[in-house]
């Protein structure tokens, strides 16, 4: 501990009590100490953590499905625990849930708690089976949203407009496409037009991204509000110009015109049947590695970081805190563009108002992640097993539960993940306020017993 | 003699820390006692558990040879214990009676309405009684900082206070108001008052107490009577080791000139003018001092200059070219290095290990960058080698900035400015909060570049520190400087009276009337 420690624990630990007496001292000493741990946990035990929330989520999820089974009627009992009988059975849920979402792996006699050795996957199971390449075809949209976030969260931006960003890369890029689309044909196609699709995916998306950019480091404008409001601008623009001007005539539903037969992603190992291609993952994978090049290794990615965590200190440091902001805002954004793009080109071939939620479960994904772009890709595996084994569930006959209770289970285990993360973040910019409020003493401990904690939690 | 209060082998903890270790200590009835110690000695932390913020885990509390257990300020304060934080818990807008009585107001009218005139009597006798000199019709904000102080302690009066605790009381004030601060300490003691005052100013224990007590790491490591002890011993107790108190300064050898500032006008965020018209110069191998109390524009002075501020009006110029529209990285490469006054928020990323803390600043410049991209092994390396020259302890560059002392990240910060080998330094309170080991190697550190060169230009609110280093002095009041003046010439009381704001020997050359506060406050005496 150092010098400083004395005092600093008791600055922290005191907060409102040195005013009013020492009522509630001691707990909020308590959530101090519990939001300091998590801050100092190292990557490993956050990832203990996380597998923790997990457990304790299913065990939770568990629960609640045993109730709502009790509640619900049914012709004959799912399962039967301490003779009553229950509508649904947790176990086969949340087996649907994990293992649906990778095509059933396990091998039925393989049983080892009770000595059952045989081979541990099923026979006849292989990773290019539809239900996983459902799974990774979310995961990879979702590696590319996760990412778009986490880079903005890097530079102390919150960009909530990732959705946004990316309706209009993936407009622009099938728009670019199918203009382009007479000059190609065939392996020219993939080639020449893919590439081109994806630039100008990134191109829109990184412009459209710097308009709140530019908007907060010129303007002093909240990202928070220009971002959310610049989703619907983007979604309703979208949806006017396909409904007006690039209507497919021959289609009663408001989408683009098809791109042309070769604008895919070779789907390699997989079937042409299914929407996943590795070498679609294989290049998002690439993208992650060098956001991450990009944080840690160049003077520019250091720039980035240190304005997300001091502003103050970049600028000491001769960082441009206005183009530092524009410059991550437009990454971000034609991250989101790149994943507009890839969403279009593996899923439907055409582009079609109305997107879900990839840019808002990105935010989720990134925060799961510790915002950390190597942490992104197994945050969006996750969230792409509970998509895909959500849908195995709704279809597997001998479970019969609403989906509206998969999506509790579901919500309930990003929540338990999610939370260790987000109380990190919090702690950390409770640390921060806290320092700043010991400086402003001279750095002579506790002398001022409503300091910057209090400040701190009025902030967030 | 009796025994006011008696802390009796008080132990605190904290996770991770004792902040006091099984600490006696016993105040004589109707003296003064100074509780000196470094930084996170555990010195407030003792003073809480006598005010009742704190509950201690092991020892007695006892006032007037009765034990006692304080859960809340307010126990305390019935036992007639008073406590003045360093920060002022005062309201702005009401006066001086109101703020003295405020929740314990005299009523009338059965107790449904304040009787103001029953207010103002009481702290008018309060005032006579102790020879204040504080207006109790006046609002606080009108009020200067040394008469809140005295607002402050009236509190504790009107509560019935017997025993003081003032928590470094002298660090906002000028050196004629911590002379009025000490007499109000005589008076109140010749009254039968008891006073605690909480200090790591040696000169100040030495002089206003009558018994000293040391704390260093939580532990009471000795008390002497003030007029049996020396600067040197005290020192020595607080560091634990010995400890060279002046400054071994050879004489300046100035060169040509390397930093030039020429009319700098700074508005801050409001608007308002807080640096007028400032002119300076630094040559090569001196350095500038400028002495102010804080809050007379010196910051805002200091961020025009290092380029984090635009000031509205001024030209500066760095080694004879024009900086005054260069970018702040543009001056770092230019050879200007900054120990900014805030280490915590501007000087180290304290989520950043020391490795990349080393970079700060440098993060574009070769040999840690190349063509936009960053070399970490000889980021290692330079942080290894400042870590290693400058004492940074622990020493490991894997350290996160924020788990280091305060000392110990003020050297790393000077390490690092001064790595960049350069030609100007500004130094802000490069040692506010610095312990007295640290302090003295950052001094050294500073003279050493000056001998090999460098311009430095010094700001610092204590006076023994910009006088001992300076070979110049410039004195900073409301945004001017009052005079530039040879340290080695002057007294403290004319650093004092410039510093309030008033030229020595009624000579005013200034034709606006000043702004009252500083000025009712030197002639208060």
């Amino acid at each position: 501990m150092s010098d400083d420690g004395n005092d600093t624990t008791p600055d922290g630990s005191q907060g409102n009590g040195g005013i009013d007496g020492t009522d509630g001292t001691d707990w909020r000493g308590r959530g101090r100490s519990v939001l300091d741990r998590l801050v100092e946990a190292s990557v490993f035990e956050r990832v203990l953590i996380s597998l923790a929330a997990l457990v304790l989520s299913i065990a939770i999820g568990v629960v609640i499905i045993l109730a709502a089974g009790r509640t619900a009627t049914c012709e004959s009992a799912a399962t039967t625990y301490f003779g009553v009988g229950f509508c649904y059975d947790p176990f086969r849920v949340y087996d649907r849930l994990f293992l649906g979402a990778l095509g059933n792996p396990i091998n039925p006699l393989f049983d080892p708690l009770h000595g059952q050795f045989a081979a541990p996957f099923r026979e006849g199971w292989t990773p290019f089976n539809p239900r996983l390449a459902d799974t990774m075809t979310e995961t990879t949209i979702l590696v590319l949203t996760g990412l778009s976030v986490a880079v903005a969260f890097k530079a102390g931006i919150f960009n909530i407009g990732t959705q946004g960003q990316m309706v209009v890369g993936g407009l622009a890029s099938t728009l670019a496409m199918l203009a382009l689309a007479p000059l190609f044909s065939g392996v020219t196609a993939t080639l020449v037009l893919l590439p081109i699709g994806l630039l100008v995916g990134a191109l829109f998306g990184g412009l459209y991204g710097a308009i709140p950019g530019a908007l907060k480091a010129y303007a002093d404008a909240n990202e928070v509000i220009t971002t959310i409001m610049l989703n619907f601008v983007a979604s309703l623009v979208a949806l006017y110009l396909v409904r007006e001007q690039f209507q497919d005539p021959d289609s009663f539903s408001t989408k683009t015109n098809d791109l042309p037969a070769g604008v895919e992603f070779p789907k390699l190992v997989y079937a042409p049947s299914d929407e996943f291609s590795v070498l679609a993952f294989v290049f998002v994978l690439l993208l992650t590695g060098a956001t991450y090049y990009v944080l840690r290794y160049t003077s520019f990615g250091y720039d980035l970081r240190t304005s997300g965590l001091q502003p103050d200190a970049a600028e000491y440091g001769g960082v441009d805190a206005a183009k530092t902001i524009v410059a991550s805002m437009t990454i971000s954004g034609a991250l989101a563009g790149v994943a507009g793009t890839v969403y279009v080109v593996l899923l439907y071939g055409y582009f079609q108002p109305g997107l879900p939620a990839y840019g808002f479960d990105g935010i989720t994904v990134s925060i799961l992640a510790g915002n950390n772009p190597l942490g992104v890709v197994p945050a969006a595996f996750l969230f792409g097993v509970l998509k895909s084994g959500a849908i195995s569930i709704q279809t597997d006959p001998n479970v019969d539960i609403p989906i509206q209770l998969v999506g509790v289970l579901r919500g309930l285990i990003i929540l338990f993940v999610a939370m260790p993360e987000f109380f990190r973040l919090i702690g950390k910019r409770a640390n921060d306020l806290g320092g700043r409020s010991r400086d402003r003493t001279g750095g002579s401990g506790p002398v001022r017993s409503d300091g910057g904690v209090l400040g701190g939690e009025g902030d967030e | 003699m009796t025994t006011a209060v008696h802390l009796d082998g008080i132990t605190k903890r904290f996770p991770g820390v004792v902040a006091n270790d099984d600490v006696d200590l016993p105040v004589e009835r109707g003296t003064v006692h100074a509780l000196l110690g470094e930084n996170g000695a555990g010195k407030t932390t003792l003073m809480n558990v006598l005010y009742g913020l704190y509950s201690a885990d092991e020892g007695r509390v006892i006032v007037d040879d009765v034990e006692r257990h304080f859960d809340t300020p307010r126990d305390a304060i019935d036992a007639g214990i008073g406590m003045i934080h360093q920060h002022f818990m005062l309201v702005d807008p009401m006066t001086v009676a109101e703020n003295v009585t405020l929740g314990s107001e005299p009523r009338k009218w059965g107790g449904l309405a304040v009787d103001r005139d029953a207010a103002t009597r009481s702290v008018e006798d309060l005032c006579d009684r102790y020879g204040f000199d504080v207006p109790p019709e006046a609002r606080i904000e009108d009020v200067s900082v040394g008469v809140q102080q005295r607002v402050e302690i009236l509190k504790a009066l009107y509560r019935g206070a017997d025993t003081l605790i003032l928590d470094e009381p002298t660090a906002v004030l000028t050196p004629q108001e911590v002379e009025d601060l000490f007499e109000v300490f005589d008076e109140l003691t010749d009254q039968g008052k008891t006073i605690i005052f909480i200090t790591h100013k040696l000169g100040e224990a030495m002089h206003a107490a009558d018994e000293i007590t040391v704390l260093r790491d939580g532990q009471n490591v000795g008390t002497v009577p003030a007029d049996e002890t020396t600067r040197e011993q005290l020192a020595e107790l607080m560091v634990g080791r010995e400890v060279l108190l002046e400054v071994e300064k050879t004489p300046a050898d100035p060169g040509d000139e390397v930093f030039a500032a020429d009319g700098v006008t700074v508005r801050d965020e409001r608007g308002i003018e807080v640096v007028s018209d400032v002119s300076l110069s630094v040559r090569e191998g001196e350095v500038l001092g400028i002495a102010g109390v804080d809050g007379n524009g010196q910051s805002e002075l200091v961020e025009a200059l290092t380029g984090l501020r635009d000031p509205t009006s001024g030209r500066l110029s760095l080694a004879g070219d024009d900086v005054s529209e260069h970018s702040r990285r543009r001056r770092i490469e230019a050879g200007m290095a900054y120990i900014p006054e805030d280490r915590h928020e501007q000087g180290l990323v304290m989520d950043f290990d020391l490795v990349e803390n080393g970079l700060l600043g440098s993060q574009h410049s070769p040999p840690y960058a190349r063509r936009g991209r960053l070399s970490w092994n000889d980021a290692r390396r330079h942080a290894e080698a400042i870590i290693d020259e400058y004492d940074v302890r622990p020493p490991n560059a894997d350290a996160r900035a924020g788990s280091l002392s305060g000392g110990n990240q003020q050297k790393f910060i000077v390490g690092r400015e001064f790595a960049r080998d350069p030609r100007f330094v500004v130094a802000m309170h490069p040692t506010r909060g610095v312990d007295i080991g640290s302090t003295e190697f950052i001094h050294e550190q500073l003279l050493g570049l000056r001998d090999r060169g460098a311009g430095v230009l010094l700001v610092s609110s204590q006076l023994d520190e910009v006088r001992g280093l300076s070979d110049r002095l410039a004195v900073m009041h409301d945004g001017e400087f009052m005079a530039v003046v040879d340290p080695a010439e002057v007294t403290e009381e004319e650093i004092g009276l410039l510093m309030a704001g008033e030229r020595p020997g009624g000579v005013d050359e200034d034709a606006e009337p000043e702004p009252s506060t500083a000025q009712a406050d030197g002639g208060e005496r």
